[in-house]
């Protein structure tokens, strides 16, 4: 076990410090690529009408989305910027209602994306090109909330985990 | 620093692909008289079941046993996924094909729709629901097909979404939300038209939740109707619950396989799940009504007539979800059902009283059911920490995967799956959205068997049978050619002689079969289509083909031109 590293970790300090030690956190240092989803975390933006909007980038050279992260207060219909400051070309996949919406991204490219999703729960997207995917471009939106009340169960409120 | 590229808007995943765009009208006139009368136009399979009835039966004759082994495939479409989706590892491809006028409407898993060229199996629109990652799927990420009518395509998505679609573009025309994720519920099955609504119901048993069947308006996506499967406190039934605590508001019951209708009684037949926990039966005390049950109940207003439960107080997770299957005989309305226990019931669908009672597959340990419906409890998981076995196994002498019935040949065709368990009981807290099972389950892996077994409905007698070394677990076919069609987890498809068990044809489709074939015919040329992609709860049905090759291919079979 390298210096800093403990068998437990118990704070997000001592995550990120581990992640970072050990070299999980970069192209080619531990893995070849990039551990999933530890990149920065943001939350959406809520416009007045409900609809929300967030950038998201590539930066350079390390091939992750940043934020890679991305919290969303509810389901509903959200606009994104994605900005490729990275110095190569990539891509993105995005789930939408009714279909997956994509865009090309060449190296130093701006585009945006228009989707509609259901909360809660988080969905995968990702740059779909070569194993960008595997190496580090894959992120997640994350939608908070509960679904309608006329959806709910009619029972008491139940203990959850 | 050079100013950004525009890289414009992202686009439609599908607008980089083949894909047409848009479907002939053909639902536009689909209308629930037509539904009514589906078997009077044999050349489309306009429901679930092919017709209300559930037989999966098709006049159609142009292949028949005389020249099925000249079958061959007409096309084929593939639908492998693109990204991470849930449940990667268990997708299935269970759904029935509907067809209307050379269209075909299918779902996949992870909330896929296609419109397909029945013809040439050209891509003619595609729907994708976003599914979040993380829901709820006890037992993979499986649909099991449409509804069409009056234009539009009904289809629900694993987040318990129920959706109208635009038959023609293949767009949301109306979306509601049916189920709380964050409870657990989900919901898989293939919506029902009746009148003016769409009929569906819940998944989510394994979750603790609490079942519920649902109509809604087909035009405005209005809900008519919840009828709850576990009543609450003074509610009829509920004297089959703990007085006390709230097992009734954990107790499961799904209906998740889609209702077969009698339009003359105007009744639903609804199957519904097994209970909450599945097999720590001392936190439920009593029968737990509705669970594990046939429900008769008034489409107009959601409110049971009569039911009947096969497994009171359920301790195997013997869900009675599979299909009822309407028949007459000798001037009675009857209905066929094969029950996970591994008991077929025959009943008379007017007030669901017992005409018999026969066991289907070889091994039942549980215990015994007598032809009256009179139960014999033998062996269940009693004890904390005492692993108890037993025939069958929680996935049933037979699971969803649907039976058939000839109106020709009168017998019942039955997918047998002859496989036990052992579960070893471990109780735990309920907490929302965590599975709820109430003990540890190893199916067998090694001494299974299966089958394709004839029963005439009228004596209980097996008229034939046809082995196979694995169970047999994807829905059968029946035609007016005298033929059952039975696709085997190991990637055949066959065609057996519907008298005699005789197999005729076989097609290796290089994947399992966990679906329900459906067959057509246009321009005078019948074809037979059946969707392939193994997976699901096979630790639950059959583990020893848990790593049988993952594929995803609808094929579509016609005699030579």
């Amino acid at each position: 076990m390298g210096p800093g590293v403990k068998s437990m970790t118990s704070t997000a300090d001592e995550r990120s410090a581990a992640l970072s030690d050990i070299g999980l956190d970069r192209q080619n240092g531990a893995t070849l690529g990039r551990l999933l989803a530890n990149g920065n975390i943001a939350r959406a933006e809520e416009l007045p009408d409900g609809r929300m909007r967030a950038t998201i980038r590539i930066k350079p050279d390390e091939l992750i989305w940043d934020p890679s992260v991305l919290v969303l207060p509810h389901g509903g219909d959200l606009d994104l910027e994605l900005v490729n400051d990275d110095l190569n070309t990539h891509c993105a996949l995005l789930p939408s209602n009714g279909d997956s919406q994509f865009i090309w991204l060449v190296n130093h490219s701006r585009g945006t994306a228009s989707l509609n999703l259901d909360g809660p729960g988080y969905y995968w997207f990702g740059s779909p090109t070569g194993n960008d995917e595997g190496r580090g471009l894959t992120g997640a939106i994350v939608v908070l909330g509960e679904v309608p009340p006329e959806a709910r169960l009619d029972r008491p409120a139940q203990p959850r985990p | 620093m050079a100013e950004y590229v525009d890289a414009g808007h992202a686009v439609d995943w599908a607008s980089l692909s083949g894909v047409v765009g848009s479907a002939p009208p053909a639902v536009q006139n689909v209308t629930y008289e037509r539904i009514l009368r589906a078997r009077s136009e044999p050349q489309n399979w306009l429901t679930y079941y092919g017709a209300y009835d559930g037989q999966r039966y098709s006049p159609l004759e142009q292949i028949n046993t005389g020249n099925v082994r000249r079958l061959s495939p007409a096309w084929v479409f593939q639908c492998g996924p693109t990204g991470l989706e849930a449940g990667a590892s268990t997708y299935a491809w269970e759904a029935a094909p509907v067809v209307v006028d050379g269209v075909m409407y299918v779902t996949g898993w992870d909330g896929w729709a296609w419109a397909l060229d029945a013809v040439t199996g050209q891509e003619l629109w595609r729907y994708k629901h976003a599914t979040p990652f993380d829901t709820s799927l006890c037992c993979g990420n499986v649909n099991r097909g449409v509804a069409v009518a009056q234009g539009k395509v009904f289809v629900v998505s694993p987040n318990a979404h129920v959706l109208a679609l635009d038959a023609v573009t293949g767009k949301r025309v109306w979306d509601k939300t049916n189920g709380d994720v964050r409870a657990g519920e989900s919901a898989t099955l293939a919506p029902l038209i009746v009148k003016d609504m769409v009929i569906v119901g819940s998944s989510g048993g394994e979750f603790g939740v609490r079942g519920h069947l649902d109509a809604f308006d087909l035009e405005t996506g209005e809900r008519r109707w919840r009828t709850y499967t576990v009543p609450k406190p003074g509610e009829p039934g509920s004297e089959t619950w703990p007085a006390d605590g709230e097992a009734w508001a954990r107790g499961g019951g799904n209906p998740w396989i889609t209702p077969t209708y009698d339009p003359e009684l105007n009744l639903l037949y609804f199957g519904t799940g097994n209970p909450a926990p599945d097999f720590d039966g001392e936190v439920r005390p009593g029968d737990n009504l509705y669970t594990d049950c046939v429900v008769a109940v008034n489409p107009d207003n959601g409110q049971m007539r009569w039911h009947y439960q096969h497994n009171p107080h359920d301790l195997w997770d013997y869900d009675s979800i599979s299909e009822n299957i309407l028949f007459d005989l000798d001037g009675r309305k009857l209905m066929g059902h094969f029950n996970k226990n591994g008991y077929a019931y025959v009943l008379d669908r007017t007030d669901g009283s017992v005409v018999r009672v026969f066991p289907f597959v070889d091994r039942i340990t549980w215990g015994e059911v007598d032809p009256t419906g009179k139960i014999t409890v033998k062996v269940y998981p009693d004890k904390e920490g005492d692993p108890v076995h037993f025939w069958p196994g929680p996935g049933g002498g037979k699971e969803w995967t649907h039976a058939a019935y000839s109106p020709r040949t009168q017998l019942f065709y039955v997918p047998v799956q002859d496989v036990g368990a052992t579960a070893t009981r471990r109780r735990r807290e309920f907490k929302e959205s965590i599975p709820y099972w109430g003990a540890g389950v190893a199916v067998d892996s090694e001494n299974m068997a299966g089958s394709v077994s004839a029963f005439d409905p009228a004596t209980g007698r097996e008229v034939w049978r046809w082995r196979n070394e694995v169970p047999m677990c994807a829905s059968v076919l029946a035609t007016g050619g005298d033929l059952v069609f039975a696709g085997e987890p190991s990637g055949e498809f066959n065609a057996l002689n519907a008298r005699t068990g005789e197999l005729l044809w076989r097609f290796q489709c290089g994947s399992g079969h966990h679906s329900s074939p459906t067959t057509y015919s246009v321009g005078g040329r019948q074809y037979i289509a059946v969707p392939t992609g193994w997976g699901g709860w096979i630790e639950g049905f059959a583990p020893g083909m848990l790593a049988g090759t993952h594929g995803a291919a609808l094929f579509v079979f016609a005699l030579p031109e």
